[in-house]
């Protein structure tokens, strides 16, 4: 999925700079790859990696550290999110996840500088607050794409929508009996 | 609201249920195996609010029309109202679209019907001061208030548009009661509804096909007036020879429109209309190397920035359920024109799980123990009137190399003012209405549980891209009408200023924002240029 990287968050001159450094050296290190991950059709192996860590920390009372089924699931359907939006969508997703996977940057930028597989909860969480809190305005751009694709691809899921107290849409079949509409105020 | 979701109903309204009886022309472009050569009077690009009413009003006249749609022909028998295929089928880039940074996420419908398919139903017709600002300001003549209201009249008679007649859900009261306590301006909203159930799915594709959207009026119209509709067919460029436009070029999309099937749709028209929203049309321009001697295409492209406020209440609210948008408030509207600090709507949205969970800036437990109370959650949206004051020129669409339009438009200190002044203004309305804790949509932020702890709190959070929330619904503007041509696209009839035959007939026209929700200024503007080039055609 080659996307134009300059498709993707073009900020302040120092948010840009910072880009083309991180990509630059996240593709000259060989750290990532183009090829989806078994059984995902967008998400890399590293994303896979960087995915299981931090989605017991987003969904946290919802996703236990440690519960690999259901944070797999959940990385599954975030994949299948991908694929519902578009190429230049995925394409800016898999640019933010090098910055967050390319070693340096994911040292220096998340303070996690040992592999996203190692990290603990609170380590998740650490790197979610440097992100979110930064003044850099690219860390915030990446730290509301993870959330925001996280969550939805949690609560996108009818049961999980359903935690919330959410009892659901109206059942729609083809034989049962109409109920009246609302009717029509004269004009 | 009681619990709707016990209810069951039965779905017999769709109109293209009985498409080969009525002897209805739709070609599912993913099909195609050769490429089509098509003719025809008229070839319109897009079947949303502009599309779909020029080819009623086309095909009325007896004239022969092809629409083309982009996206895929998706109609009651599916609506299911799950939020992950309809996302997936029915908006643009699946509620992925954004501006080119990422700073402002962008909904736009993107199947037959356009975004009328998946709105919220809510019925504006252009503010006065909108429309005599252009006037004055813009060089837009023949369209005065005076001058519209026989347009208006027309749509909202066509489309059923009438005050709301039921109660407000709850999310809406509490925006009516805030307004009536701290003593604002409030009133009901009109909708073109016949026969709603209330049941608060339309930004999924409306399950009875009570919502008046032109995937079952307008559009059923023109093909009963054999008119053709392809879809799943995404125009590449115009066709032209010198001055004059002959058509449009299309190719046909795979199944799931990520990709072409490299299937050509070539249709020579004598009269060419672009509705393809105010993205996608200025892009089709773009790509067409057409004359732009003032580089005016794609320019000031305004997205009525809208931000929000959640907060949790002991009631209930049931935000998911009922007609989403009853109740509105100018009260900060049109304090001023365009010489003062950004004006904004106030409106409230559905709150659908996938929705509010993606929309609620958070993370962790602020996220998910905010998100256990989601019955007990309101939300108020603030829609600022961008494109007036010249602190704000709004964005420019532009191609990537792959010739895909991307939106550049920058959150600056104008819009992110009116932010910062927008939450102040939701979260007191909030707690004066009995809200136990209000959470201003900024990453940082958390549920605060009074108005002075919320007020100090708001004051201190940095407003900036990316930690603000900033999300937009109404995509307006990059081909403005005109008089003069150094500063419009095409002239106050839609007509394309540089090339003959053809038009645009979408909410690109928009000179500015529109100060409301857009889709009856779209479809009183589109009828009126619509029937004049009816008339024209037919002298």
């Amino acid at each position: 999925m080659q996307t134009d990287r300059r498709d993707f968050l073009k900020l302040s001159v120092v948010g840009a700079a910072a880009l083309s450094t991180m990509s630059a050296g996240a593709a000259l290190s060989g750290c990532t790859s183009s090829a989806p991950a078994a059984g995902m059709k967008y998400l890399r192996a590293e994303d896979v990696e960087l995915l299981r860590a931090m989605t017991p920390a987003v969904l946290k009372g919802k996703i236990a550290f440690g519960d690999s089924a259901a944070i797999d699931r959940n990385v599954q359907s975030f994949d299948t999110l991908l694929g519902d939006l578009s190429d230049v969508v995925i394409g800016a997703v898999h640019q933010a996840f090098d910055v967050l996977s390319f070693a340096p940057t994911r040292g220096l930028l998340t303070g996690q500088w040992s592999s996203w597989t190692n990290a603990s909860l609170e380590d998740a969480e650490r790197a979610l607050g440097r992100l979110r809190d930064s003044s850099i305005g690219l860390l915030n751009a990446i730290y509301a794409a993870v959330i925001r694709l996280t969550a939805s691809a949690w609560y996108l899921v009818p049961e999980n929508a359903s935690t919330t107290g959410y009892p659901g849409p109206p059942k729609k079949v083809r034989t049962a009996a109409v109920v009246a509409p609302v009717e029509e105020a004269t004009p | 609201m009681t619990d709707l979701s016990g209810i069951t109903f039965n779905t017999s309204t769709d109109p293209y249920n009985k498409a080969a009886e009525r002897g209805w022309d739709i070609t599912d472009a993913s099909t195609i195996t050769a490429p089509l050569d098509l003719e025809a009077d008229i070839v319109i690009v897009g079947t949303g609010a502009g599309g779909g009413t020029a080819a009623e009003t086309l095909s009325n006249a007896g004239l022969s029309v092809i629409l083309l749609e982009a996206g895929p022909l998706k109609t009651s028998s599916q609506f299911d109202m799950q939020e992950r295929a309809a996302y997936r089928d029915l908006y643009q880039e699946g509620t992925g679209r954004g501006t080119k940074d990422g700073g402002i996420t962008i909904l736009q419908g993107r199947s037959v019907g356009g975004s009328t398919t998946v709105n919220w139903t809510t019925s504006f017709r252009t503010p006065p001061q909108t429309l005599d600002f252009w006037a004055k300001e813009m060089g837009v003549t023949g369209c005065s208030v005076e001058e519209m209201a026989p347009y208006y009249e027309h749509m909202e008679s066509r489309l059923n548009i009438q005050k709301w007649s039921q109660p407000p859900n709850n999310n809406n009261t509490m925006l009516q009661r805030a307004s009536e306590k701290l003593g604002y301006s409030w009133a009901t909203i009109h909708r073109n509804v016949r026969g709603c159930l209330n049941l608060g799915y339309c930004g999924l594709g409306c399950p009875v096909d009570a919502k008046q959207s032109m995937l079952v009026t307008t559009i059923p119209a023109a093909l009963d007036n054999k008119a053709k509709l392809i879809h799943r067919a995404r125009v590449v460029r115009i066709l032209r020879d010198g001055d004059v436009v002959k058509g449009v070029e299309a190719e046909a999309l795979t199944p799931d429109t990520r990709g072409t099937t490299g299937q050509k749709i070539t249709v020579r028209a004598t009269r060419t209309i672009l509705a393809g929203g105010a993205i996608n049309t200025p892009a089709i321009l773009l790509r067409s190397g057409v004359p732009d001697p003032h580089q005016r295409i794609g320019k000031r492209t305004f997205l009525h920035p809208t931000t929000l406020s959640m907060a949790i209440y002991d009631e209930l609210i049931d935000p998911y359920y009922g007609a989403p948008q009853s109740i509105y408030s100018d009260h900060f509207q049109w304090q001023n024109v365009d010489t003062g600090p950004v004006c904004f709507k106030l409106e409230v949205p559905p709150l659908q799980p996938a929705f509010a969970g993606g929309f609620y800036s958070a993370a962790g437990v602020e996220l998910t123990q905010s998100m256990d109370k989601l019955p007990n959650t309101q939300c108020m949206i603030a829609l600022m009137r961008d494109g007036f004051h010249e602190d704000s020129p709004g964005g420019e669409v532009e191609l990537n190399d792959k010739g895909e339009p991307l939106l550049e438009y920058k959150l600056n200190d104008f819009l992110l003012e009116g932010v910062r002044r927008a939450w102040n203004v939701m979260v007191e309305m909030q707690f004066a209405t009995g809200a136990k804790s209000a959470r201003p949509a900024h990453k940082q932020a958390k549920h605060y549980g009074s108005w002075n702890e919320a007020k100090a709190a708001i004051a201190e959070l940095p407003v900036l891209p990316f930690k603000a929330t900033v999300g937009s619904a109404h995509v307006m503007g990059g081909c403005p009408m005109g008089d003069d041509p150094k500063r419009s696209v095409t002239d106050s009839d839609g007509k394309f200023h540089h090339l003959d035959n053809l038009y645009v007939m979408d909410g690109s026209l928009f000179p500015t924002s529109i100060g409301a929700n857009p889709q009856l200024s779209i479809y009183g503007l589109v009828y009126k240029h619509s029937s004049r080039l009816a008339a024209q055609l037919k002298a």
